[in-house]
């Protein structure tokens, strides 16, 4: 069952960065990105590496989409 | 400039060659589980247990590896700085949009909820999953609110230097004493007895260098998100 879940959750996170890739907006991709954090967040805490799992909900789904989106921000400014 | 991409050719060869890459790693991990072999946490847990730390990775981030943890605040501390320096040039932007109620409320309601939230991570960092970075992010996140939710809301500029300074002095004092008593740079000179293990106040010097590093992340992480909403064109 857990070999399930892993198998699922494994797939989704390179099917949703694969997307992020090719999608046409840049909006969208950051959004995308944060799915792939998520996931990550998910396999981490399954293979019980609880620290990281923490360091990644916080850090790579949380803040740094949102500086990504500020960022997007400044350069929607600037063109 | 234009935000919107293409396809090109190298992006498909790039997804077949990390399609490769991905069976290749899954093959080895599949083949090749350690079982006799020496492995590396084997020892650092067996480590572990003179520093009396019930976390094993706060042992390694803070006191087998502190030197390097030190050097990570040095560059998360130029990250700012460079985003500072950046933004300088741009005026100070006047927020027209005013939130509505519900953000507004529950922005207030909310933020001392997840400030205890990033100082229990913080200060519980030596005994449970988490610590210095992470607690400093979430307190940065809770500023973050507040200032998405509340136009005139700003957190000084002298607070967030007199906090990261003595976080970023006091860092570096720690470690010269550890030097002066125990002949090692962030030697742990407090009393760090193993049958304290799992109490709040053990582990001798590596919570108070955890709670070091709380406050010097926040405060860092807070001046990029203010610097970045608060400079700019009007919205």
């Amino acid at each position: 069952m857990i070999g399930f879940i892993i198998l699922v959750v494994f797939i989704g996170v390179i099917l949703v960065a694969l997307s992020a890739i090719i999608q046409p907006k840049l909006a969208d991709s950051i959004i995308l990105f944060m799915g792939v954090g998520l996931g990550s967040v998910v396999l981490f805490f399954i293979f019980k590496a609880p620290d990281v799992a923490l360091t990644e909900a916080v850090i790579g789904a949380g803040i740094s989409s949102l500086i990504f989106l500020m960022a997007l921000k400044h350069l929607k400014a600037a063109s | 400039m234009s935000i919107k991409r293409t396809l090109p050719t190298s992006v498909l060869s790039g997804f077949a060659l990390s399609g490769v890459f991905i069976l290749t790693i899954l093959k080895l991990l599949l083949q090749n589980t350690p079982q006799e072999m020496q492995r590396a946490g084997d020892s650092l847990l067996t480590l572990n247990a003179n520093e009396g730390v019930a976390n094993a990775v706060t042992t390694v981030v803070v006191y087998f590896r502190g030197f390097d943890t030190l050097g990570e605040i040095a560059v998360l501390f130029i990250a700012a700085l460079g985003i500072g320096l950046m933004l300088s040039e741009n005026k100070r932007c006047t927020i027209k949009a005013q939130s509505n109620f519900m953000l507004h409320t529950g922005a207030k309601l909310l933020f001392p909820i997840i400030a205890l939230y990033g100082v229990y991570v913080m200060t519980y960092g030596h005994l449970s999953p988490g610590g210095g970075f992470q607690g400093g992010v979430i307190v940065a996140s809770g500023v973050l609110l507040l200032l998405i939710s509340h136009r005139d809301f700003e957190v000084p500029h002298s607070f967030i230097v007199t906090l990261e300074t003595f976080a970023g002095v006091s860092y570096v004092l720690i470690g010269l004493i550890g030097l002066f008593t125990l002949d090692v740079f962030l030697g742990n000179f407090l009393p760090h007895d193993i049958r304290d293990m799992g109490i709040l106040l053990s582990g001798g010097i590596i919570p108070i260098i955890y709670i070091i590093v709380g406050i010097k992340v926040g405060s860092e992480m807070s001046m990029i998100v203010q610097n970045l909403i608060k400079r700019g064109d009007d919205v």
